[in-house]
Order: structure tokens, then sequence, then C-alpha cells
């Protein structure tokens, strides 16, 4: 984009909406920071005149995460983390091999398959979560880690992504592979997935914010608090009568900074794999 | 939730496929073709079996559930749908839902339209606002609900606060009949704004530069330029993001069961929760599976309609 074509003061305006978004979207989870590093009287104190102590803290505070350690929501973030990186793993490895078929395998009506197949996981899965918790009871995996992980492992975006990525995968590769007698398995397990870090990556990002932002799905299939995940604990605390305010803060700011590392983290990994690859072809 | 990655990468060239073999390979790669024709199906089928398994599983299974336990009961054929049509809670719920689509979806998609062509310029410091704008995708639905949850108390709120600044009345919010759903929107409009800004980012990084330097030339101001270059460039994301943002917000549960049960007076009873209240509440199984079959019917219409809108208009 030419800045040429905007004038100076236009640009000043840029300048200001950009400020005042920004501002607009991180002020809620700047205050949730500082909310949590507060007693719970504070948080309430601080809001009701509007001063620059409503977000800016005077003192700092672990009480409230020392209160969480022993409190029953901390194993529900264990629980958000254990079922999310099954997902991520196993979706991985399912995702991409049907990736590899739809890329790599020549059969005819692969273009029809890869078609229906991303069409369907289109079907948003809210939408049927409701009837796939009933089937789920009537199968006896209500409150199962196996019900937990199931809807987050097949993903349309995923397989779309690592399609798009193996079908630039030179075929002089496969060949090659294939003249030393190499089975398809041995192809696609060393040949196709060390290429691929970052598309893999990518998936993995897609897999990860899906799973540890599901909030429907883990509400109706978890009847029993040990093994409630992250997201629905926190909307049950909130729920709650005289709820420790702290607590709530504390537990949304863990569930805030995981995923916000994770996708600082991955991106740096990113950048890596990238460049690494960069350097093998 | 997760498409990010995608807009990332940049399209890799599809053309560069299994099918352009060099000619000087020829009979070599033919032989291999026949080798790999020959039990090229069950190789195939068993690297695509465990998707298909899955999305038999978690969407056409319960798919189909939903569409015979609707037809199941209560006299058979159509005459749960009747009795759910007819009845003034589905009515209110389905009525609500319209209504918040059709203010919202606009009004969400014009502020990231606006954003993401504010954002795209070359402003001091542009990575870092785009960055904090892009903030509140990382957290949890959740989060950002209880947040705004908490400012908007009718008393000791920090929106309230705000307003009386400006020495304004203090308002109801979520407990107002009125306002209520209103404020759900602006909850949701907090948490989607930024991650559809990034879609049409992503969209106007592919707008040649030459193309606004030729406008520019013949005097067009910016403003001119957006709306008649780079806009239309872009229809291909802004039609994406409309569909999404129209099925996330037909699908929009968690403010509602988290902050206001559908309440006050069913003004927040939007569809999604009032399929969960059937299910859970009133344990009614035929009702829920009614108003799901229902609920996908009028979203895959809405979304085939701006499909076919959106195609007519490039002819």
């Amino acid at each position: 984009m030419s800045s040429l074509s905007a004038p100076r003061v236009t640009r000043v305006v840029f300048l200001v909406v950009g400020i005042v978004a920004a501002l607009l979207a991180v002020a809620p989870l700047w205050w949730i920071l500082v909310s949590s590093l507060r007693p719970s009287a504070e948080i309430f104190s601080t809001m009701a005149p509007l001063s620059w102590r409503t977000f800016v803290p005077t003192s700092v505070d672990f009480g409230n995460y020392a209160h969480i350690l022993s409190s029953p929501t901390v194993r529900a973030i264990v629980n958000s983390i254990v079922v999310t990186a099954i997902t991520v793993v196993v979706g991985l490895v399912v995702n991409s091999m049907a990736a590899f078929a739809l890329a790599a395998l020549n059969v005819r009506g692969r273009q029809v398959i890869f078609a229906v197949v991303v069409l369907s996981f289109m079907i948003p899965f809210d939408a049927v979560a409701i009837p796939l918790s009933t089937l789920t009871r009537q199968a006896g995996l209500a409150n199962s880690f196996v019900a937990l992980v199931l809807p987050g492992l097949g993903n349309g975006l995923a397989i779309f992504l690592l399609r798009q990525f193996f079908l630039g995968i030179p075929s002089e590769l496969v060949e090659a592979a294939r003249l030393d007698g190499a089975r398809t398995w041995t192809i696609y397990w060393q040949v196709y997935l060390p290429m691929s870090g970052g598309a893999l990556t990518g998936a993995g990002l897609i897999l990860f914010i899906f799973q540890w932002q599901a909030y429907i799905w883990p509400l109706l299939v978890v009847s029993d608090p040990s093994k409630d995940m992250g997201a629905v604990a926190l909307g049950r605390l909130f729920g709650q009568y005289g709820v420790d305010w702290g607590v709530v803060f504390a537990a949304a700011v863990l569930l805030t900074i995981v995923p916000v590392l994770i996708i600082l983290g991955f991106q740096r990994f990113l950048v890596n794999s990238v460049s690494q690859g960069a350097i093998k072809g | 939730m997760a498409a990010r990655p995608s807009t990332a990468e940049p399209a890799r060239d599809t053309s560069v496929s299994a099918g352009d073999q060099v000619i000087l390979r020829a009979d070599r790669s033919h032989r291999l073709a026949r080798r790999r024709r020959a039990g090229g199906w069950w190789t195939f089928a068993a690297f695509l079996a465990p998707s298909l398994v899955l999305l038999a599983v978690t969407r056409i299974v319960p798919l189909i559930s939903s569409v015979a336990w609707s037809l199941d009961s209560r006299g058979g054929g159509f005459g749960a749908y009747r009795e759910v049509l007819s009845s003034s809670a589905f009515q209110g719920s389905l009525r609500t839902t319209l209504l918040f689509n059709l203010v919202l979806n606009p009004v969400q998609i014009a502020l990231s339209l606006v954003l993401a062509l504010v954002l795209a310029q070359q402003i001091p410091a542009a990575g870092v606002w785009r960055a904090a704008v892009l903030a509140p995708i990382a957290a949890p639905q959740v989060v950002s609900v209880i947040v705004w949850g908490v400012w908007l108390r009718p008393s000791g709120g920090l929106i309230n606060s705000f307003l009386a600044v400006f020495g304004l009345a203090p308002q109801p919010f979520l407990t107002s009949p009125y306002q209520a759903i209103w404020c759900l929107g602006l909850i949701a409009s907090w948490i989607g704004v930024g991650y559809w800004m990034v879609f049409l980012i992503a969209g106007i990084r592919e707008v040649p530069d030459e193309l606004l330097e030729a406008a520019a030339l013949d005097g067009a101001s910016w403003l001119r330029q957006q709306i008649s270059i780079v806009v239309p460039l872009i229809r291909r994301q802004l039609a994406f993001v409309l569909v999404a943002d129209t099925v996330a917000n037909f699908l929009l549960f968690v403010p509602v069961q988290v902050l206001t049960q559908g309440g006050p007076a069913q003004s927040t009873n939007l569809v999604m929760y009032e399929i969960y209240r059937q299910a859970y509440v009133f344990a009614d199984q035929t009702t829920a599976a009614v108003e799901t079959v229902i609920l996908l019917v009028i979203m895959t219409a809405i979304v085939g309609l701006q499909f076919w809108l959106l195609q007519g208009r490039r002819e």
C-alpha cells in the first residue's frame, strides 16, 4: 500500500484511529491482569469512581495466585492442557494423513473426495454439539477424556492447509523414494512430514485454539467437576454466589497466558522451520 | 476461530502437482503410475479413514440423528415441527436471533473493514496497533465475557463509571430487556472484529501498488481509491468474512450462558441457548432436535443466499 496517496492530515487521523482501536482492544485484558494482582475488595473499589488507579496497580499482591493453586480450578486448567496437548498431537497425525492421501496419492475421484471432506467439516461443530452430546451419553462416554478430545481431532481447515503445502512438495522426491523401494507410509512419515514443519505448526495452532477455546462441548459432556476444562470451570466459578473475584481473575489470566505464550513461542518456531527449509532446499 | 495461520502463509501454487511429470521421465513415471494404481485405492482409503470416521462421528451422525429425532415422536411426521414453530418461545428466540444478525453483522464487517483499511496503511508503529487489535483472539471467549460482565454491572461497573465522567446517568445494561441483547452484541464485536480484520488485511496486502499509484496520478483521493479499487479487489475475503461472521453470530452461546441465561424477559434467548435450554433444562429431546434442524436449514439458506448474491454481482 502506497503511503503517498494519503495526505499528512489523513495519516494523523489513521494513527489516532489505530491507537484508539488498540487501546479499546487491550484495555479489558490489561484490566484483568491488574485485577488479578489486587485483593478482591480493591477490584471493585477502584472501579466505581473512574481514576488512574482503575488501570494502574498501586501494589502487587500474588495472593490470588497462591489461592488458586489450592482450589479445584487448577485441576481444570491442567485438564485443559492435557486434553489440548493430546488433541494437537493425535489431530496432527490424523489430519496430515488425510492431507497426504489427498495431495500425493493419485487416485481417481480424489478431487471430489477432497471437496466432500472439506465441505462436510464446514458444518460448524457447535451446531451439532447438542445432539452429539446426547449420543455420547447414550454411548456411556460422558465424563471421559475420549469424549473431550474427539471433536477437536478432525479439522477441515487443517486438512486444507496441509494439503496445500503437500501439493508443493516436488513429485520427483516421491519418485526417488519409491524407486528406492520405500512404502507409502515411509514416504509420508520420512519424506513429507519432516519437510512440513511450518505447515504442521500452522495446523497445530488451529487445533490448539479450537480445543483451548472449547466451551459448549465440555459444558455438555462433563458433569464431574474433576473432569472440567478450564474455560467451563471459569464460567462456573463466575456464576457462583459469593464468588472470590480475585481467584476468578487469576484463573482468567492463566487461561489467557497459555495461548499467548504458545502463539508467541510457535511463531518463532514457525520462522525457524521456514528458514531451515530454505537451507535444506 | 482458528484460521489465522492460513493467512500468514501465502497460498501455495497448486499447479505444481503430481501431474507435472518431466517428459524425460515419462517411461519411468509410467511404470510408477501402474504400480501406484495397484493397491492404490486401499492405501488411499487407509490414510483417509481416520478423518472420515471422525467426520462421520462428529458431523454426519449427529446431523442425521437430529433429523430422525425431530420426525420420530408426537404423532410422527412433522407434528413436532408444527408445535415448535407455533410456540411463542421459539418464535421469540428466532426473531431475536435474526434481528441480532441483521443489525450486528453489517456493523461488525464495516468496523473490521475500516480498521483493516486504516491499519494496512504505513502509519508509525502500525505493527504494534495491529497486534493490539488482535489481542482479544488469544483470550478464551469466556474470559472476555467475564470482564465485560463485570464492566457492565449496573452499580459500580466500569462503563457506568465512565459514563459518570461525562455526567451521564447510569444504565441498566444486562439487566434491561432493551439493552441486554446489544450488550451481548458489543461483547461479540469486541471479540470478533480484530479477528475478521486479519483476513481483510491479508487481502489488502495483495492489491498491487501500481493500481493505487495510477489512481493517485489521476487525482483520486485516498477514500476514492479504497472504495473503487481496494474494496472490489478484496471481495473474496469480504465474502468469507461475511459468511463466517454470520455463522459465528447465529451460534453465539457463551455470553448468553454465562451472563444472561436468555433473560431478562427472554430478551437474549438466542437460538443456540434456546436449543440448550430445551435439551438440558426441560430435557425435551424432540423439541431440541426440531430446533437444531430449523437452525441448520436457516443458516444454510442464509449462507447460500450470501454466496449467490456475491457471485451474481461479479457477472
